[in-house]
Protein backbone atom coordinates (compact mmCIF):
# COMPACT_ATOMS: atom_id res chain seq x y z
CA UNK A 1 0.00 0.00 0.00
CA UNK A 2 2.59 2.64 0.91
CA UNK A 3 4.25 1.43 -2.57
CA UNK A 4 1.04 2.24 -4.43
CA UNK A 5 1.05 5.19 -2.32
CA UNK A 6 4.48 6.54 -3.39
CA UNK A 7 4.61 5.32 -6.99
CA UNK A 8 0.95 5.63 -8.18
CA UNK A 9 1.91 8.78 -9.92
CA UNK A 10 3.98 6.72 -12.36
CA UNK A 11 0.72 4.53 -13.90
CA UNK A 12 -2.18 7.18 -13.96
CA UNK A 13 -4.34 7.00 -17.27
CA UNK A 14 -4.96 10.37 -17.89
CA UNK A 15 -3.32 13.55 -16.82
CA UNK A 16 -4.54 14.20 -13.12
CA UNK A 17 -4.73 18.07 -13.32
CA UNK A 18 -6.72 18.26 -16.82
CA UNK A 19 -10.48 18.20 -17.19
CA UNK A 20 -12.12 15.35 -18.96
CA UNK A 21 -15.89 16.04 -18.83
CA UNK A 22 -18.30 17.57 -17.22
CA UNK A 23 -18.03 17.78 -12.91
CA UNK A 24 -18.71 14.99 -10.83
CA UNK A 25 -19.41 12.66 -13.84
CA UNK A 26 -20.66 9.17 -13.08
CA UNK A 27 -18.20 5.98 -13.48
CA UNK A 28 -18.14 5.00 -17.29
CA UNK A 29 -15.56 2.41 -19.42
CA UNK A 30 -12.79 5.80 -19.58
CA UNK A 31 -12.96 7.02 -16.19
CA UNK A 32 -13.56 3.98 -13.97
CA UNK A 33 -14.20 6.04 -10.81
CA UNK A 34 -16.06 9.01 -12.82
CA UNK A 35 -14.93 12.66 -12.72
CA UNK A 36 -14.32 15.35 -9.57
CA UNK A 37 -15.42 18.43 -9.04
CA UNK A 38 -13.82 20.31 -12.08
CA UNK A 39 -14.42 17.25 -14.57
CA UNK A 40 -11.05 15.71 -13.68
CA UNK A 41 -10.63 11.84 -13.80
CA UNK A 42 -11.09 10.28 -9.73
CA UNK A 43 -8.69 7.18 -10.43
CA UNK A 44 -5.68 9.11 -11.99
CA UNK A 45 -6.18 11.84 -9.07
CA UNK A 46 -6.44 9.20 -6.34
CA UNK A 47 -2.84 7.26 -7.91
CA UNK A 48 -1.24 10.79 -8.21
CA UNK A 49 -2.33 12.12 -4.90
CA UNK A 50 -0.57 9.70 -1.94
CA UNK A 51 3.23 10.59 -2.74
CA UNK A 52 3.17 13.58 -0.94
CA UNK A 53 1.20 12.87 2.11
CA UNK A 54 2.97 9.39 2.62
CA UNK A 55 6.48 11.01 2.06
CA UNK A 56 5.66 13.84 4.36
CA UNK A 57 4.07 11.34 7.00
CA UNK A 58 7.20 8.92 7.18
CA UNK A 59 10.06 11.72 6.82
CA UNK A 60 7.91 13.45 10.29
CA UNK A 61 7.67 9.33 12.01
CA UNK A 62 11.14 8.79 11.10
CA UNK A 63 12.25 12.36 13.34
CA UNK A 64 9.86 11.83 16.30
CA UNK A 65 11.05 8.13 16.28
CA UNK A 66 14.06 8.92 16.82
CA UNK A 67 13.67 12.03 19.03
CA UNK A 68 11.69 9.89 21.19
CA UNK A 69 14.01 7.42 21.60
CA UNK A 70 16.97 9.14 22.05
CA UNK A 71 15.41 11.50 24.63
CA UNK A 72 14.09 8.10 26.45
CA UNK A 73 17.51 6.31 26.58
CA UNK A 74 18.71 9.64 27.92
CA UNK A 75 15.76 10.30 30.53
CA UNK A 76 16.06 6.32 31.01
CA UNK A 77 19.36 5.89 31.68
CA UNK A 78 19.64 7.89 34.98
CA UNK A 79 17.64 9.16 37.36
CA UNK A 80 18.69 12.98 38.10
CA UNK A 81 17.49 16.72 37.12
CA UNK A 82 17.85 16.07 33.22
CA UNK A 83 15.31 12.99 33.48
CA UNK A 84 12.94 15.25 35.08
CA UNK A 85 13.25 17.87 32.90
CA UNK A 86 12.60 15.71 29.98
CA UNK A 87 9.70 14.25 31.57
CA UNK A 88 8.50 17.52 32.34
CA UNK A 89 8.39 18.62 28.86
CA UNK A 90 6.89 15.58 27.80
CA UNK A 91 3.66 15.71 30.18
CA UNK A 92 3.23 19.10 29.05
CA UNK A 93 3.04 18.80 25.30
CA UNK A 94 0.91 16.01 26.21
CA UNK A 95 -1.68 17.51 27.86
CA UNK A 96 -2.49 19.57 24.68
CA UNK A 97 -4.31 18.31 22.18
CA UNK A 98 -1.84 17.36 19.01
CA UNK A 99 -4.13 19.04 16.64
CA UNK A 100 -4.21 22.15 17.91
CA UNK A 101 -0.45 22.32 18.40
CA UNK A 102 -0.43 21.17 14.35
CA UNK A 103 -2.41 24.23 13.60
CA UNK A 104 -0.56 26.36 15.85
CA UNK A 105 2.27 25.40 14.29
CA UNK A 106 0.71 26.06 10.42
CA UNK A 107 -0.18 30.02 11.34
CA UNK A 108 3.95 30.33 10.85
CA UNK A 109 5.12 27.34 9.10
CA UNK A 110 4.51 25.61 5.83
CA UNK A 111 1.77 23.21 5.62
CA UNK A 112 4.70 20.20 5.71
CA UNK A 113 7.08 21.46 7.85
CA UNK A 114 4.27 22.23 10.32
CA UNK A 115 2.99 18.24 10.08
CA UNK A 116 6.77 17.08 10.51
CA UNK A 117 6.97 19.59 13.67
CA UNK A 118 3.73 18.47 15.28
CA UNK A 119 4.46 14.82 14.85
CA UNK A 120 7.50 15.34 16.71
CA UNK A 121 5.59 17.55 19.34
CA UNK A 122 2.98 15.41 19.78
CA UNK A 123 4.76 11.53 19.21
CA UNK A 124 7.92 11.85 20.32
CA UNK A 125 6.66 12.77 24.19
CA UNK A 126 5.01 9.66 23.75
CA UNK A 127 7.99 7.54 22.29
CA UNK A 128 9.97 9.07 24.82
CA UNK A 129 8.06 7.64 28.00
CA UNK A 130 7.72 4.05 26.61
CA UNK A 131 11.40 4.18 25.81
CA UNK A 132 12.53 5.84 29.17
CA UNK A 133 10.52 2.97 30.86
CA UNK A 134 11.49 0.26 29.10
CA UNK A 135 15.48 1.24 29.62
CA UNK A 136 14.52 1.60 33.23
CA UNK A 137 13.45 -1.66 33.09
CA UNK A 138 16.13 -3.35 31.14
CA UNK A 139 18.69 -0.89 33.27
CA UNK A 140 18.89 -3.62 36.00
CA UNK A 141 18.81 -6.86 33.78
CA UNK A 142 21.80 -9.13 34.02
CA UNK A 143 23.30 -8.72 30.86
CA UNK A 144 23.54 -4.72 31.41
CA UNK A 145 25.05 -5.33 34.91
CA UNK A 146 27.57 -7.77 33.05
CA UNK A 147 28.98 -5.20 30.60
CA UNK A 148 28.70 -2.71 33.45
CA UNK A 149 31.16 -4.72 35.20
CA UNK A 150 33.26 -5.33 32.50
CA UNK A 151 34.10 -1.61 32.75
CA UNK A 152 32.00 -0.74 29.51
CA UNK A 153 30.66 3.08 28.84
CA UNK A 154 27.31 4.30 29.32
CA UNK A 155 26.87 5.05 25.47
CA UNK A 156 28.32 2.00 24.37
CA UNK A 157 25.85 -0.23 26.44
CA UNK A 158 22.89 2.04 25.43
CA UNK A 159 24.21 1.55 22.36
CA UNK A 160 25.15 -2.50 22.02
CA UNK A 161 23.03 -3.65 24.97
CA UNK A 162 19.95 -1.77 24.74
CA UNK A 163 19.10 -0.85 21.24
CA UNK A 164 19.00 -4.24 20.06
CA UNK A 165 16.41 -5.24 23.06
CA UNK A 166 13.86 -2.11 21.97
CA UNK A 167 14.01 -3.26 18.31
CA UNK A 168 10.29 -4.58 18.30
CA UNK A 169 8.96 -1.35 20.65
CA UNK A 170 11.08 0.58 18.38
CA UNK A 171 9.18 -1.09 15.26
CA UNK A 172 5.60 -0.78 16.39
CA UNK A 173 6.39 3.26 17.41
CA UNK A 174 7.08 4.21 14.25
CA UNK A 175 4.27 2.74 12.64
CA UNK A 176 2.12 4.53 15.53
CA UNK A 177 3.66 7.09 14.70
CA UNK A 178 3.55 7.12 11.28
CA UNK A 179 -0.09 6.79 11.45
CA UNK A 180 -0.44 9.98 13.94
CA UNK A 181 1.67 12.01 11.32
CA UNK A 182 -0.49 10.50 8.55
CA UNK A 183 -3.75 12.06 10.72
CA UNK A 184 -2.06 15.47 11.00
CA UNK A 185 -1.12 15.72 7.48
CA UNK A 186 -4.62 14.83 5.99
CA UNK A 187 -6.48 17.49 8.50
CA UNK A 188 -3.70 19.96 7.77
CA UNK A 189 -4.35 19.37 4.08
CA UNK A 190 -8.00 19.32 4.41
CA UNK A 191 -8.20 22.55 6.20
CA UNK A 192 -6.32 23.91 3.00
CA UNK A 193 -2.63 24.56 4.53
CA UNK A 194 -1.40 21.15 2.90
CA UNK A 195 -0.35 21.35 -1.20
CA UNK A 196 -1.89 24.08 -3.22
CA UNK A 197 -5.25 23.48 -4.75
CA UNK A 198 -4.43 21.87 -8.32
CA UNK A 199 -2.09 19.22 -7.01
CA UNK A 200 -3.71 15.78 -6.55
CA UNK A 201 -3.79 15.14 -2.72
CA UNK A 202 -6.46 12.67 -0.57
CA UNK A 203 -7.56 14.68 1.77
CA UNK A 204 -7.89 17.67 -0.37
CA UNK A 205 -10.24 15.76 -2.41
CA UNK A 206 -12.38 14.42 0.08
CA UNK A 207 -13.14 18.59 0.59
CA UNK A 208 -13.49 19.06 -3.08
CA UNK A 209 -15.66 16.59 -3.60
CA UNK A 210 -17.78 16.78 -0.59
CA UNK A 211 -20.58 18.55 -2.14
CA UNK A 212 -21.09 15.59 -4.98
CA UNK A 213 -21.56 13.00 -2.75
CA UNK A 214 -25.19 12.60 -4.51
CA UNK A 215 -23.91 12.80 -7.79
CA UNK A 216 -20.64 11.03 -7.46
CA UNK A 217 -19.95 9.27 -4.25
CA UNK A 218 -16.87 7.63 -6.01
CA UNK A 219 -14.98 10.74 -5.72
CA UNK A 220 -15.57 10.98 -2.07
CA UNK A 221 -15.30 7.27 -0.99
CA UNK A 222 -11.53 6.40 -3.51
CA UNK A 223 -9.55 9.22 -2.06
CA UNK A 224 -11.00 8.26 1.42
CA UNK A 225 -10.53 4.20 1.29
CA UNK A 226 -7.02 4.96 0.04
CA UNK A 227 -6.16 6.97 2.89
CA UNK A 228 -7.64 4.78 5.35
CA UNK A 229 -5.85 1.75 3.67
CA UNK A 230 -2.71 3.38 3.74
CA UNK A 231 -3.46 3.93 7.74
CA UNK A 232 -4.39 0.84 8.31
CA UNK A 233 -2.07 -0.60 6.70
CA UNK A 234 1.08 1.16 8.14
CA UNK A 235 -0.57 0.40 12.15
CA UNK A 236 -0.63 -3.34 10.83
CA UNK A 237 3.24 -3.40 9.62
CA UNK A 238 4.06 -1.67 13.73
CA UNK A 239 2.22 -4.74 15.13
CA UNK A 240 3.79 -6.84 13.45
CA UNK A 241 7.17 -5.84 13.83
CA UNK A 242 6.37 -5.96 17.51
CA UNK A 243 4.80 -9.56 17.46
CA UNK A 244 8.21 -10.72 15.45
CA UNK A 245 10.74 -9.19 17.91
CA UNK A 246 8.65 -11.23 20.65
CA UNK A 247 9.49 -14.36 18.81
CA UNK A 248 7.09 -17.57 18.75
CA UNK A 249 6.02 -18.27 22.30
CA UNK B 1 -1.94 15.44 45.52
CA UNK B 2 -4.56 17.83 45.21
CA UNK B 3 -2.40 20.19 45.77
CA UNK B 4 -0.26 19.39 43.08
CA UNK B 5 -2.86 19.36 40.57
CA UNK B 6 -4.07 23.08 41.41
CA UNK B 7 -0.78 23.98 41.29
CA UNK B 8 -0.10 22.23 38.24
CA UNK B 9 -2.94 23.59 36.30
CA UNK B 10 -2.15 27.29 36.16
CA UNK B 11 1.27 26.66 35.56
CA UNK B 12 0.28 24.33 32.78
CA UNK B 13 -1.59 27.32 31.34
CA UNK B 14 1.20 29.75 31.64
CA UNK B 15 3.22 27.64 29.72
CA UNK B 16 0.95 27.31 26.62
CA UNK B 17 0.06 31.13 26.91
CA UNK B 18 3.90 31.77 26.35
CA UNK B 19 4.15 29.09 23.54
CA UNK B 20 0.94 29.89 21.74
CA UNK B 21 2.18 33.51 21.91
CA UNK B 22 5.66 32.38 20.90
CA UNK B 23 4.72 30.62 17.65
CA UNK B 24 2.24 33.40 16.64
CA UNK B 25 4.51 36.21 16.68
CA UNK B 26 6.79 34.79 15.17
CA UNK B 27 5.11 35.74 11.57
CA UNK B 28 7.04 38.14 9.80
CA UNK B 29 4.69 41.31 9.50
CA UNK B 30 2.62 42.71 12.09
CA UNK B 31 -1.02 43.92 13.00
CA UNK B 32 -0.13 46.68 11.19
CA UNK B 33 0.63 45.70 8.09
CA UNK B 34 -2.17 43.34 7.70
CA UNK B 35 -4.57 45.87 9.06
CA UNK B 36 -3.23 48.32 6.08
CA UNK B 37 -3.05 45.57 3.38
CA UNK B 38 0.36 47.85 1.80
CA UNK B 39 -1.82 50.84 0.89
CA UNK B 40 -0.63 52.93 3.65
CA UNK B 41 3.09 54.43 3.56
CA UNK B 42 5.95 54.38 5.78
CA UNK B 43 4.74 56.63 7.79
CA UNK B 44 1.24 55.79 8.38
CA UNK B 45 2.71 52.70 9.24
CA UNK B 46 5.11 53.67 12.21
CA UNK B 47 2.48 56.06 13.45
CA UNK B 48 -0.20 52.78 13.91
CA UNK B 49 2.44 51.26 14.99
CA UNK B 50 3.60 53.56 17.93
CA UNK B 51 -0.33 54.01 18.60
CA UNK B 52 -1.15 49.99 18.60
CA UNK B 53 2.48 49.44 20.61
CA UNK B 54 3.51 47.23 18.47
CA UNK B 55 7.41 48.73 18.95
CA UNK B 56 7.48 47.34 22.39
CA UNK B 57 9.66 44.43 23.36
CA UNK B 58 8.19 41.11 23.14
CA UNK B 59 7.77 40.55 27.07
CA UNK B 60 5.75 43.57 26.88
CA UNK B 61 3.51 42.69 23.87
CA UNK B 62 3.35 39.21 25.84
CA UNK B 63 2.27 40.39 29.41
CA UNK B 64 -0.33 43.36 27.58
CA UNK B 65 -2.09 40.01 25.85
CA UNK B 66 -1.98 38.36 29.37
CA UNK B 67 -3.59 41.05 30.70
CA UNK B 68 -6.18 41.56 28.25
CA UNK B 69 -7.00 37.71 28.02
CA UNK B 70 -7.71 37.71 31.90
CA UNK B 71 -10.37 40.86 31.39
CA UNK B 72 -11.62 39.21 28.41
CA UNK B 73 -9.77 41.54 26.08
CA UNK B 74 -8.86 39.96 23.15
CA UNK B 75 -7.69 41.95 21.21
CA UNK B 76 -9.53 42.96 17.21
CA UNK B 77 -9.62 40.71 14.70
CA UNK B 78 -7.02 41.62 11.85
CA UNK B 79 -9.54 40.55 9.24
CA UNK B 80 -12.87 41.38 10.00
CA UNK B 81 -12.42 44.52 12.70
CA UNK B 82 -14.54 42.87 15.02
CA UNK B 83 -13.64 42.29 19.10
CA UNK B 84 -12.54 38.97 19.19
CA UNK B 85 -14.37 38.01 22.14
CA UNK B 86 -17.81 39.48 19.79
CA UNK B 87 -17.01 36.57 17.31
CA UNK B 88 -16.30 33.77 19.88
CA UNK B 89 -19.70 34.77 21.62
CA UNK B 90 -21.31 34.76 18.52
CA UNK B 91 -20.05 31.10 17.93
CA UNK B 92 -20.05 29.69 21.27
CA UNK B 93 -23.39 28.01 21.61
CA UNK B 94 -23.15 26.22 18.16
CA UNK B 95 -19.73 24.79 19.64
CA UNK B 96 -21.25 24.09 22.91
CA UNK B 97 -23.74 22.13 21.46
CA UNK B 98 -21.75 20.34 18.65
CA UNK B 99 -19.28 19.24 21.52
CA UNK B 100 -22.21 18.08 23.93
CA UNK B 101 -23.97 15.90 21.21
CA UNK B 102 -20.77 14.01 19.93
CA UNK B 103 -20.05 13.45 23.75
CA UNK B 104 -23.35 11.82 24.33
CA UNK B 105 -22.51 9.68 21.61
CA UNK B 106 -18.88 9.06 22.54
CA UNK B 107 -18.79 8.37 26.09
CA UNK B 108 -21.13 5.45 26.19
CA UNK B 109 -19.40 3.67 22.98
CA UNK B 110 -16.08 4.39 24.82
CA UNK B 111 -16.82 2.43 27.96
CA UNK B 112 -19.26 -0.10 26.40
CA UNK B 113 -16.29 -1.21 23.87
CA UNK B 114 -13.41 -1.10 26.27
CA UNK B 115 -15.27 -3.06 28.89
CA UNK B 116 -16.09 -5.86 25.93
CA UNK B 117 -12.47 -5.84 24.68
CA UNK B 118 -10.65 -5.71 28.53
CA UNK B 119 -12.37 -9.15 28.87
CA UNK B 120 -10.56 -11.16 27.23
CA UNK B 121 -13.22 -12.95 25.58
CA UNK B 122 -13.57 -14.01 22.02
CA UNK B 123 -15.76 -10.71 21.67
CA UNK B 124 -13.19 -9.23 22.91
CA UNK B 125 -10.17 -9.88 21.19
CA UNK B 126 -13.30 -8.71 17.79
CA UNK B 127 -13.84 -5.54 20.15
CA UNK B 128 -10.02 -4.77 20.43
CA UNK B 129 -9.39 -5.52 16.58
CA UNK B 130 -12.09 -3.08 15.87
CA UNK B 131 -10.76 -0.29 18.08
CA UNK B 132 -7.20 0.15 16.85
CA UNK B 133 -8.78 -0.32 13.45
CA UNK B 134 -11.13 2.73 13.91
CA UNK B 135 -8.45 4.36 16.29
CA UNK B 136 -6.04 4.14 12.73
CA UNK B 137 -8.43 5.91 10.36
CA UNK B 138 -8.11 9.69 9.74
CA UNK B 139 -10.85 11.87 11.36
CA UNK B 140 -11.54 13.04 7.63
CA UNK B 141 -12.33 9.47 6.07
CA UNK B 142 -14.69 8.65 8.98
CA UNK B 143 -17.03 12.09 8.22
CA UNK B 144 -15.86 11.24 4.34
CA UNK B 145 -17.57 7.91 4.58
CA UNK B 146 -20.22 8.93 7.03
CA UNK B 147 -21.34 11.67 4.56
CA UNK B 148 -20.87 9.20 1.41
CA UNK B 149 -23.35 6.81 2.74
CA UNK B 150 -25.90 8.75 4.22
CA UNK B 151 -26.45 12.21 2.27
CA UNK B 152 -24.77 10.70 -0.52
CA UNK B 153 -25.74 6.74 -1.51
CA UNK B 154 -29.22 6.73 0.99
CA UNK B 155 -29.92 10.91 0.95
CA UNK B 156 -31.23 11.02 4.31
CA UNK B 157 -28.98 13.73 6.06
CA UNK B 158 -27.83 17.15 4.75
CA UNK B 159 -24.25 16.73 3.93
CA UNK B 160 -23.47 20.10 5.15
CA UNK B 161 -24.40 21.96 8.19
CA UNK B 162 -25.42 25.60 7.84
CA UNK B 163 -26.48 27.40 11.74
CA UNK B 164 -29.13 29.96 10.96
CA UNK B 165 -27.92 32.93 12.17
CA UNK B 166 -28.98 33.55 15.82
CA UNK B 167 -30.93 30.50 16.20
CA UNK B 168 -30.24 26.83 17.44
CA UNK B 169 -29.17 24.28 14.47
CA UNK B 170 -31.46 21.60 13.32
CA UNK B 171 -31.36 18.38 15.14
CA UNK B 172 -31.14 16.64 11.61
CA UNK B 173 -27.77 18.53 10.84
CA UNK B 174 -26.18 17.79 14.07
CA UNK B 175 -25.90 13.78 13.81
CA UNK B 176 -23.15 13.62 10.62
CA UNK B 177 -20.34 16.31 12.42
CA UNK B 178 -21.76 14.92 15.58
CA UNK B 179 -21.30 11.21 14.86
CA UNK B 180 -18.25 12.04 12.38
CA UNK B 181 -16.53 13.53 16.32
CA UNK B 182 -17.52 10.72 18.12
CA UNK B 183 -16.56 7.83 16.46
CA UNK B 184 -12.38 8.05 16.11
CA UNK B 185 -12.73 9.78 20.29
CA UNK B 186 -14.65 6.90 21.11
CA UNK B 187 -12.60 4.30 19.30
CA UNK B 188 -9.57 6.25 20.45
CA UNK B 189 -10.73 6.51 24.22
CA UNK B 190 -11.55 2.59 23.85
CA UNK B 191 -7.94 1.47 22.81
CA UNK B 192 -6.73 3.55 25.93
CA UNK B 193 -8.85 2.47 28.58
CA UNK B 194 -9.07 -1.00 27.32
CA UNK B 195 -5.47 -2.12 28.92
CA UNK B 196 -6.33 -0.85 31.87
CA UNK B 197 -9.43 -2.93 32.26
CA UNK B 198 -7.71 -6.29 31.11
CA UNK B 199 -5.62 -5.18 33.77
CA UNK B 200 -8.04 -4.36 36.93
CA UNK B 201 -9.73 -7.63 35.61
CA UNK B 202 -6.75 -9.78 36.17
CA UNK B 203 -6.06 -8.21 40.05
CA UNK B 204 -6.05 -10.63 42.49
CA UNK B 205 -9.12 -9.10 44.70
CA UNK B 206 -11.68 -9.74 40.86
CA UNK B 207 -9.99 -12.94 40.33
CA UNK B 208 -11.10 -13.85 44.17
CA UNK B 209 -14.82 -12.87 44.07
CA UNK B 210 -15.27 -14.55 40.67
CA UNK B 211 -14.03 -17.73 42.75
CA UNK B 212 -16.26 -17.29 45.51
CA UNK B 213 -19.51 -17.34 42.82
CA UNK B 214 -20.38 -13.48 43.23
CA UNK B 215 -22.21 -12.76 40.77
CA UNK B 216 -20.98 -10.95 37.99
CA UNK B 217 -22.66 -7.50 38.57
CA UNK B 218 -21.30 -7.46 42.11
CA UNK B 219 -17.62 -8.72 41.07
CA UNK B 220 -17.76 -5.50 38.32
CA UNK B 221 -19.80 -3.04 40.43
CA UNK B 222 -17.85 -3.72 43.95
CA UNK B 223 -14.21 -4.62 42.84
CA UNK B 224 -13.82 -4.05 39.01
CA UNK B 225 -15.32 -0.59 39.32
CA UNK B 226 -13.62 1.42 42.15
CA UNK B 227 -9.89 1.10 41.02
CA UNK B 228 -10.79 1.86 37.24
CA UNK B 229 -12.16 4.91 37.79
CA UNK B 230 -9.75 7.40 38.49
CA UNK B 231 -8.39 6.17 34.93
CA UNK B 232 -11.24 6.00 33.12
CA UNK B 233 -11.89 9.85 34.46
CA UNK B 234 -8.05 11.30 32.83
CA UNK B 235 -8.99 9.29 29.96
CA UNK B 236 -12.36 11.21 29.54
CA UNK B 237 -10.60 14.16 30.17
CA UNK B 238 -7.86 13.24 27.04
CA UNK B 239 -10.70 12.36 24.89
CA UNK B 240 -12.87 15.52 25.52
CA UNK B 241 -9.72 18.11 24.46
CA UNK B 242 -8.77 15.72 21.55
CA UNK B 243 -12.56 15.59 20.61
CA UNK B 244 -13.08 19.64 20.98
CA UNK B 245 -9.92 20.03 18.98
CA UNK B 246 -11.12 17.89 16.36
CA UNK B 247 -14.17 20.42 15.68
CA UNK B 248 -11.95 22.23 13.82
CA UNK B 249 -12.03 19.93 11.05
CA UNK B 250 -15.25 17.98 11.04
CA UNK B 251 -16.73 22.05 11.20
CA UNK B 252 -14.96 22.98 8.08
CA UNK B 253 -16.38 19.92 6.36
CA UNK B 254 -19.31 20.33 7.09
CA UNK B 255 -19.74 23.92 6.96
CA UNK B 256 -20.83 24.00 10.42
CA UNK B 257 -20.39 27.64 11.96
CA UNK B 258 -18.25 26.70 15.60
CA UNK B 259 -15.00 27.82 16.89
CA UNK B 260 -13.61 25.14 15.60
CA UNK B 261 -14.09 26.21 11.60
CA UNK B 262 -13.20 30.08 13.44
CA UNK B 263 -10.16 29.14 14.48
CA UNK B 264 -9.26 26.85 10.94
CA UNK B 265 -10.12 30.51 9.27
CA UNK B 266 -8.16 32.20 11.25
CA UNK B 267 -5.00 29.64 10.70
CA UNK B 268 -5.67 29.57 7.10
CA UNK B 269 -5.72 33.84 6.56
CA UNK B 270 -3.13 34.56 9.57
CA UNK B 271 -5.59 36.33 11.68
CA UNK B 272 -3.17 35.97 15.21
CA UNK B 273 -5.80 37.57 17.60
CA UNK B 274 -8.08 35.24 16.55
CA UNK B 275 -6.18 32.11 16.28
CA UNK B 276 -4.21 33.18 20.07
CA UNK B 277 -7.88 33.84 21.58
CA UNK B 278 -9.21 29.99 20.74
CA UNK B 279 -6.05 28.16 20.98
CA UNK B 280 -6.05 29.04 24.49
CA UNK B 281 -9.62 28.63 25.05
CA UNK B 282 -9.10 25.47 23.88
CA UNK B 283 -6.09 24.99 26.19
CA UNK B 284 -8.08 26.11 28.89
CA UNK B 285 -10.72 23.53 28.26
CA UNK B 286 -7.95 20.85 28.25
CA UNK B 287 -5.94 21.51 31.11
CA UNK B 288 -9.45 22.15 33.31
CA UNK B 289 -10.57 18.99 31.94
CA UNK B 290 -7.04 17.46 33.28
CA UNK B 291 -7.86 19.06 36.51
CA UNK B 292 -11.13 17.96 37.48
CA UNK B 293 -9.65 14.36 36.45
CA UNK B 294 -6.60 14.81 39.29
CA UNK B 295 -9.04 16.05 41.83
CA UNK B 296 -11.58 13.33 41.15
CA UNK B 297 -8.76 10.53 40.52
CA UNK B 298 -7.76 12.10 44.27
CA UNK B 299 -10.47 12.14 45.61
CA UNK B 300 -11.26 8.66 44.99
CA UNK B 301 -7.96 6.99 45.28
CA UNK B 302 -8.47 4.06 48.05
CA UNK B 303 -5.15 4.31 49.05
CA UNK B 304 -5.45 8.27 49.94
CA UNK B 305 -5.42 7.63 53.99
CA UNK B 306 -1.71 6.16 53.49
CA UNK B 307 -0.17 8.93 51.66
Amino acid sequence: MIGVALCGAALVPHDPLLPLGAPWGPPSGDTPLGTDALGRDVLSRVLAGGRHLTGTAGLAALIASATGIAGGLLAGWRDGPVSRALSALADLLLAIPLLLIAMLLAVTLPGTVAVVAATVCGGAPLTLRIVADAVRRVRTAGYVEAALGRGESGPAILRREMLPALAGLAGQDLGARFVVALQIAAALSLLGLGLAPPAPDWAAMIRENLGGAGLNPAALVAPAAALALLCLAVSAAGHAAVARSRGPR
Amino acid sequence: MIRWALVRAPLLLAGVSVAVFAATEALPGDAALARTAGRATAAQLAALRADGGLDDPVWLRYLRWVWGLLRGDAGVSLLSDRPVSDLIGQRLPAAVILAAAALAVTVPVMLSLAWVAGTGSVAGRYATALVTATAAVPQVVVAAGLTALFAGVLGWLPPVSLVPAGGAPPPATLILPAVSLALPAAAYGAMLLRGVVADTLALPCVRDAERRGLSRLTVALRYALPPLLAPTVRILALVSAGLFAATAVVETMFGYAGLGELLAGAVANRDTPVVQAVAMLAAAVAVGGLLVADVLAAATDPYRARS
